[in-house]
């Protein structure tokens, strides 16, 4: 197939499943919550909405970094389509992509005028905490497997079997960093109610649905990248089990789990990522990790 | 907003006529990632700010306004 049109049915793949995904999980959320919800398809729909929605570029703004900045967060998820489902290329793109996906956060509040995008920047800089359990998973992945390429670990998951049967708590790391994504997560305090929408506040009309249409990607390749690195080679079927699977999940921690505080929300991610990366570690060296 | 519509009118023709010269010719592949990272992110840009609906005139200025004063 011609590489262009791969990646163009990847992205819309990638927006149209990632969008309902986002909308089953607030529909999971709401039902145990005891509320009815929003209908599953509401996400995609908002997202297509906000496009022709009135909007204004308020006066307090930097007008090229505003308006830029949702250009680099679609950017570099597609970038994150690319080297993930399209070309199986390295774990550490993928790595680079979340990383600056945090900058963008960051840049995206204080681009704004807005006090509640401005402290939600100050808190980008300590959410990116969870760069470390990430980059450690990805060590660990390293370590078993001799790779940082997706197509190299997806070749040696179907001769050796799944990663997650031998280094699960480097899968329960990356599973942290799912749910710090996922939305209303205890994780999420840029995107704190006190702030309002966090660093989104300010982006409204089709800046808010260009937003969006990147945050659907974005947790499709998550999700992508959890399942093929942990969980072997799999078809469609299994991908779309296994995203489900993972969406339900989060959402139902994220229902049942309050906010935590940016001081709780970093100690608890360090924690959790220093136990299992030393857990890890200790397994691989005392051989119970073949 | 005139200057913006027309930029964008230029921003939309040029990401398209890339994308579509990727789709019909077989280019090296940095050539086809180059087009697809930095042209469906400029497509979808170029197309929002154009179908985006606008103010009328006499709301113009109070949308723009912040309404905060203490910071």
């Amino acid at each position: 197939m011609n590489l262009m049109a791969e990646i163009l049915i990847q992205v819309i793949i990638a927006f149209l499943a990632g969008s309902l995904l986002l909308g089953l999980h607030r529909k999971i959320m709401a039902r145990v919550q005891k509320r009815p919800g929003p209908p599953i398809v509401q996400q995609l729909i908002h997202s297509l909405k906000f496009f022709f929605k009135e909007t204004a570029i308020p006066n307090t703004v930097s007008k090229v970094f505003y308006i830029g900045i949702v250009f680099i967060l679609a950017l570099i998820w597609i970038v994150g389509v690319i080297a993930g489902p399209v070309a199986h290329d390295s774990l550490l793109i993928l790595f680079g992509v979340y990383a600056v996906y945090k900058i963008v956060e960051h840049n995206a509040g204080s681009s704004s005028g807005s006090p509640y995008g401005k402290l939600s920047c100050v808190r980008a800089v300590l959410s990116a905490a969870t760069e470390l359990p990430l980059f450690a998973a990805i060590v660990l992945v390293y370590l078993i497997t001799g790779t940082m390429n997706i197509g190299e670990i997806i070749a040696y998951q179907s001769v050796h079997g799944p990663l997650v049967y031998s280094i699960p708590l480097a899968a329960l790391m990356f599973f942290m960093l799912i749910i710090t994504k996922s939305p209303y997560s205890p994780f999420a305090i840029t995107k704190d109610k006190v702030l309002i929408s966090g660093f989104e506040t300010e982006h409204f009309g089709v800046l808010r649905g260009f937003m969006l249409f990147s945050e659907a990607i974005a947790w499709y390749v998550l999700l992508w990248v959890f399942l093929t690195i942990f969980f072997g080679p799999l078809n469609a079927v299994g991908y779309l089990i296994g995203m489900i699977v993972i969406t339900f999940i989060t959402g139902f921690i994220n229902a049942t789990t309050p906010l935590l505080s940016p001081n709780h929300s970093v100690m608890t991610q360090i924690t959790i990522g220093a136990i299992c990366f030393f857990g890890t570690l200790l397994m691989i060296f005392t051989g119970v990790v073949a | 907003m005139v200057n913006q519509k027309s930029l964008c009118i230029v921003l939309f023709a040029i990401s398209t006529i890339a994308i579509l010269a990727c789709l019909v010719i077989n280019f090296e592949a940095w050539i086809v990632y180059a087009v697809a990272i930095f042209g469906i992110p400029l497509w979808i840009l170029s197309l929002g700010l154009l179908t985006m609906a606008k103010p009328k005139p006499e709301d113009a200025e109070e949308r723009v306004k912040e309404p905060f004063t203490g910071y």
